[in-house]
């Protein structure tokens, strides 16, 4: 299997807290990996430091086989971009272009790229519009859709770029309970296609129907690393037993 | 003196306060906009020399900057030679300027503190260059952040026009006071005040249309 994302020792602290203490992960094309664990367990900012949103303090992270950090040492911004390229990233809080129809947000980062001809671009949009079964929203401005409309096309936004490898930093936790829906039914169509993603959620029923590995984070390492089953409902770690029987999704 | 001989001075005074308006907007806002920007910048000798500018011009009264530019400048030792301006009006227009510029780049500051640290990690993470994001993300939404503040300060600002009145020009004000001191009669006071109501309604109306088509 073609190996899409390597982490070996990865280290975070903000200040004198440790929040990443050595982190470890080998992600094959086409997985889908729930990250699961407690508040505070360093999900968020372990995923941010794949797409460079956090700078770590020391290990590797090799995306496709290319170093984006090597004993926390970073090539220049031009470099990272082009390791980046195929990576992208879906927030919790959406981040749309409040002043961008969902048009130009969709255009806006390819034809910057210059990713395909305006012609080209504008029928790319509908098409991944109609995926995420929002074409008729295609002039709208951002402010006058749906928590859940906005975060499909946070989504397309991201399939835009082509990317291999899709990030979601807790994709449906500022959405309405009934809203959610929606939002994963456009990631289960992802994982259809093959997509490599990796998702921290709060959504178990969902990491273990959708997810083919999980990694359950605690106080910056991982606990647990493997099948949904093996994690989710028979894992040998008492606080990992401990923790889903608490939320008993 | 009738009111239809002295009406067609006073416009001629309106003439110049909108040419003080107009030069001032055009010049202090981009002005303000490279302030803010060296403002924001991680140089920290510039973060200094651009808030002690803002101190300078925000923390003393525009008359008195006025008066420097004017009749100041010529008495600096050594550089003051080169910088003697006679026109009265160039000299208004460099203070108004460079005192404005320092409101709109606190205003701009305050607009692009407003952008969501969000905004920026979503261009990064679709792989825009800084530059992009800065022209394509950051500006317009600071733009638009700092409209209402704006409109405000051009409000004050076709106001403040009248203190060119003091190094001499004939703008409104001056040209109305003349006029009273003629016709011994207060009433060209009120016609003043109605020309400056005016210049402010429509200043009013027009950012309320900007900030409508720019709303989102």
């Amino acid at each position: 299997m073609e190996q899409l994302i390597k982490v070996e020792h990865l280290k975070k602290s903000f200040g004198n807290v440790d929040v990443l203490k050595d982190i470890n992960l080998d992600v094959e094309k086409a997985d889908v990996v729930a990250v699961l664990g407690p508040s505070g367990s360093g999900k968020s900012t372990f995923l941010r430091s794949l797409i460079d949103l956090v700078e770590i303090d020391s290990g590797n992270i090799y995306i496709d086989g290319n170093a984006l950090c090597e004993n926390a040492v970073y090539p220049s911004a031009k470099k990272k971009r082009k390791i980046l390229e195929k990576t992208g990233m879906v927030f919790q809080h959406f981040n749309l272009f409040p002043h961008k129809t969902v048009k130009e947000n969709l255009m806006l980062a390819p034809l910057l790229k210059k990713q395909g001809t305006k012609a080209e671009l504008e029928e790319k949009t509908l098409r991944i519009l109609k995926k995420v079964g929002l074409t008729e929203k295609l002039n709208a401005m951002p402010n006058n859709l749906s928590g859940g409309q906005k975060q499909r096309v946070a989504i397309a936004r991201a399939l835009m770029c082509d990317p291999e490898i899709l990030l979601f930093d807790e994709p449906t936790s500022a959405l309405d309970p009934e809203l959610t829906g929606e939002v994963l039914n456009v990631i289960r169509d992802l994982s259809k296609e093959k997509m490599t993603m990796l998702i921290v959620t709060h959504e178990i029923g969902f990491a273990k129907e959708a997810a083919n590995k999980v990694m359950f984070m605690d106080e910056g390492y991982v606990l647990g690393f493997g099948t949904p089953e093996e994690i989710i409902d028979n894992s040998d770690n008492e606080r990992i037993r401990n923790f889903f029987a608490k939320i008993k999704y | 003196m009738t009111f239809f001989q002295w009406l067609p001075q006073m416009l001629e005074g309106c003439l110049i306060t909108i040419k003080l308006f107009f030069i001032t907007i055009a010049f202090s806002m981009p002005l303000g906009l490279i302030l803010t920007f060296l403002y924001t910048s991680k140089n920290k000798t510039v973060n200094k020399i651009i808030s002690f500018y803002i101190l300078i011009m925000r923390g003393t009264p525009l008359l008195l900057q006025i008066f420097f530019v004017y009749f100041g400048l010529p008495y600096l030792p050594v550089i003051g030679e080169y910088l003697t301006i006679t026109d009265r009006f160039t000299a208004g227009a460099i203070a108004f300027i460079l005192n404005y510029a320092a409101y709109f780049a606190e205003i701009f500051r305050g607009g692009l503190l407003s952008v969501e640290e969000g905004q920026y990690e979503a261009a990064k993470v679709l792989g825009l260059t800084d530059m992009q994001t800065r022209t394509h993300i950051v500006l317009p939404q600071m733009f638009r952040i700092s409209l209402p503040a704006v409109s405000n300060e051009a409000i004050i600002l076709i106001k403040d026009t009248a203190l060119i009145t003091a190094i001499g020009l004939s703008d409104l004000l001056k040209v109305t006071k003349t006029i009273v001191n003629k016709t011994t009669n207060v009433s060209a006071f009120l016609v003043a005040a109605v020309f400056y109501l005016i210049m402010s309604y429509i200043l009013t109306i027009v950012f309320k249309k900007i900030e409508k088509k720019f709303s989102y």
